[in-house]
């Protein structure tokens, strides 16, 4: 009986080991065939790890973009990981990278990632690569250049856009024809309209949340004549006047106009619902609401960019997720990632994504599509959404680009909370953050 | 012979393995690390440098990494005494015999078969400023204070304090019901007999009966008070202004935002001296005042 057990557990053992061992041994193929898989006919398959956690079935979309792709490609597979949030993707990225895992050909991380995708070694330039397609040229002229500007660094292209929105502001026409308002254009109207609108316990003027405020934040910043990042990829502009100016008039729209609630407002989730109801006037959010928003007010819904401080000046700020190509992986496969992110972004697939997703065409010439000339006419608050482009400044990104955003968030909130001025604040996080950066100089 | 002197070592062999592979490793290697500066992000500090204690030191002077502590501090005492307390009443009232108890075991316990996520977005909705659930049941019994809370300074620490106990208590209380179900009644019929009352039945007899009960669940508490973050993901991201980020918040921070792996490290290293600290006096101090208890 013993003997028994013993051989159990010792077979046990063999048995577990050589799972390991096949674990290891799983990668030495893939690795190998690379040379071989540089010909054109030879079969090649790649994966690539997309963050779904949005507002769309973006999965369900993808695959149908895949199968598309893979009827003009059949040499090609394409074998999508669809897992959580961009947060997710990124650390399951760094997690396979370090452990010395295989990393997927391609992924959908945050524009935003850049340096630190760079700096950690894990992506490929992607110049080299685009000299493969046709149109190279035609290809990165048509998309729009607010979408491009967070793939460049070091005179090289890093990532192709996809999955983009930009910061807008909704407001609801009918609450504001009612009152005989027109669209606001400056802070000055925008701040009288909301305390007009605002009805006391019952309704908003404007919503703006700051649970994850820097986003939100860049417009009022850049409407001031200040963004918060510039060229330099290891300069911040926390303590200007001119951003100091935009968090005082954040504060300014619940202190002094009683217009929103005070202090830091977590309400990202809440926002666009309190704002199709109609329990508040306005709500600055992100372009890819818009779908749901459309789907649950029962009124004339206005998307407009954020009002600067100047009469007839605005601003906006790009988001979302771009392509990357990642390191490690045979030739072959990157090629066959850059062939499909080329596919999935012609205008035919770009307005179909975006007409589906509620994100902006990431090319100019998607909106000749008849596909999305149908939704707009449908839609038109979609062609809003992509004119708001015009006035986007840069998204923040730079180097040590969580830390920095920490540090920014900290003292933001410590100013929008009260706890601090929001000089002192913005003093604060200009000190740390520079700190911060003295070892990327 | 021989075969019965290995066989207990043959036993243990495969869960030695993980441990050794998956626990004792990465623990040592977290302290190796723990004395080195290495940073993913930039380029000069991607291969390890040796640094020295500077990490410790470092950390301890940062007031931020103090205000960290200070607030996981405030979470673990403020969680688990009150949730274990909760657990053993929930275990005594649902403990006897009456009618619709299935119910009300089902209510205490259906929390802990929510996954922390979905538990921190139903309360994110209960939170909610104005309309939110809770909001409107505190107006009603007469509360009138700030309704933010996930966002308020001074709130969103206790509101995620809220959430775990919420979570937690009829958990544990399952394992109270299951020592208490296994106490002898004979013991309970002697102390009514002798005439004592509720509170010293209660103090007397059940709680000293329940102590391996109590340790083992003020121990699994305590881990998890330091190891559930979930719910600070879903609603308050550590904030406002880092009022809500406690020691693990703070470690996949460091980690997996600043890309800092030395500090991350001994995060780590400072995590796991608190957590071994505890269990072992915990076991120590129940074991001392317990010398029979064979």
């Amino acid at each position: 009986m013993k003997k028994t057990l013993i051989m159990f557990l010792l077979l046990t053992l063999v048995v577990t080991g050589g799972l390991f061992a096949n674990g290891k041994k799983e990668t030495a193929p893939a690795a190998s065939a690379a040379p071989a898989a540089v010909k054109k006919a030879e079969p090649v398959s790649f994966e690539i790890y997309y963050p779904v956690a949005v507002d769309a079935p973006i999965a369900k979309i993808l695959n149908g973009y895949i199968k598309d792709f893979q009827a003009q490609y059949p040499n090609i597979t394409v074998k999508p990981v669809f897992s959580g949030g961009y947060g997710d993707v990124k650390t399951a990225v760094q997690t396979t990278f370090e452990g010395g895992g295989k990393a997927p050909a391609m992924a959908v991380m945050l524009a935003t990632d850049l340096y630190d995708l760079i700096n950690s070694d894990y992506i490929v330039p992607l110049d080299s690569l685009l000299s493969t397609i046709p149109d190279k040229t035609a290809y990165l002229n048509d998309i729009f250049p607010s979408f491009l500007q967070n793939s460049k660094y070091d005179g090289k292209i890093w990532s192709l856009p996809f999955q983009r929105s930009a910061v807008v502001m909704y407001y609801n026409k009918d609450l504001f024809k009612a009152a005989g308002l027109t669209a606001p254009d400056s802070w000055d109207s925008l701040a009288a309209d909301a305390q007009k609108l605002t009805i006391k316990g019952k309704r908003w003027g404007i919503e703006w949340p700051s649970g994850w405020p820097y986003w939100l934040f860049q417009p009022l910043a850049i409407g001031a004549g200040q963004n918060i990042i510039g060229d330099s990829d290891t300069t911040v502009y926390f303590n200007n006047p001119k951003v100091i100016d935009a968090v005082k008039f954040y504060i300014s729209l619940s202190k002094k106009y009683h217009a929103t609630p005070a202090g830091v407002q977590g309400s990202w989730g809440a926002a666009p619902t309190n704002f199709a109801k109609g329990s508040t006037a306005m709500i600055v959010h992100s372009t890819g609401s818009l779908t749901g928003i459309i789907k649950q007010a029962n009124f004339d819904v206005g998307v407009m960019p954020i009002p600067g401080k100047v009469k007839g000046t605005y601003a906006s700020v790009p988001g979302g997720g771009n392509f990357y190509i990642l390191k490690g992986t045979p030739k072959a496969e990157q090629e066959a990632a850059l062939k499909f992110a080329y596919f999935v972004t012609q205008p035919k697939y770009a307005a179909d994504f975006s007409t589906k997703t509620g994100y902006i065409a990431v090319r100019k010439s998607a909106y000749n599509e008849p596909e999305m000339k149908a939704y707009l006419a449908k839609v038109p608050q979609a062609a809003d959404t992509r004119d708001v482009l015009k006035y986007a400044g840069k998204e923040l990104s730079l180097q040590n680009l969580g830390q920095v955003r920490n540090i920014f968030h900290k003292y933001l909130q410590a100013a929008y909370n009260g706890t601090m001025t929001p000089e002192a604040a913005m003093a604060q996080a200009q000190k740390e953050a520079d700190a911060s950066l003295k070892d990327f100089k | 012979m021989k075969q019965k002197k290995y066989l207990p070592y043959v036993l243990i062999l495969p869960t030695f393995i993980f441990v050794t592979v998956f626990t004792v490793w990465p623990t040592f290697l977290s302290l190796y690390k723990s004395f080195f500066k290495q940073r993913l992000n930039i380029a000069r500090f991607r291969e390890p440098v040796f640094y020295g204690i500077k990490n410790y030191t470092q950390l301890f002077q940062n007031p931020e990494f103090i205000n960290v502590l200070k607030n996981t501090l405030i979470y673990v005492l403020g969680t688990v005494p009150l949730t274990v307390l909760a657990a053993f009443i929930f275990a005594q009232m649902l403990n006897n015999k009456f009618k619709g108890i299935g119910y009300f075991r089902l209510a205490f316990f259906h929390p802990s078969i929510i996954p922390m996520v979905s538990a921190a977005t139903i309360w994110m909705f209960f939170l909610t400023p104005d309309y939110g659930l809770f909001n409107s049941a505190l107006t009603f019994l007469g509360y009138s204070g700030p309704q933010n809370w996930t966002a308020n300074p001074n709130l969103a620490l206790f509101a995620v304090m809220i959430i775990a106990f919420w979570k937690n208590a009829g958990y544990y209380m399952i394992f109270y019901l299951a020592g208490l179900q296994n106490l002898p009644t004979n013991i309970y019929e002697a102390a009514r007999l002798d005439g004592a009352g509720y509170l010293r039945t209660t103090f007397a007899i059940t709680l000293p009966l329940l102590k391996r009960s109590t340790l083992f669940i003020s121990t699994i508490a305590f881990i998890s008070a330091f190891q559930t973050i979930d719910h600070i993901f879903v609603l308050t991201k550590g904030g406002p202004s880092g009022r809500s980020t406690v020691l693990l918040y703070y470690l996949w921070q460091t980690r997996f935002e600043n890309l800092n792996i030395g500090k991350a490290s001994t995060i780590t290293v400072i995590l796991i001296v608190t957590l071994l600290a505890f269990t072992l006096s915990n076991i120590m101090l129940s074991e001392k005042k317990e010398p029979n208890n064979e």
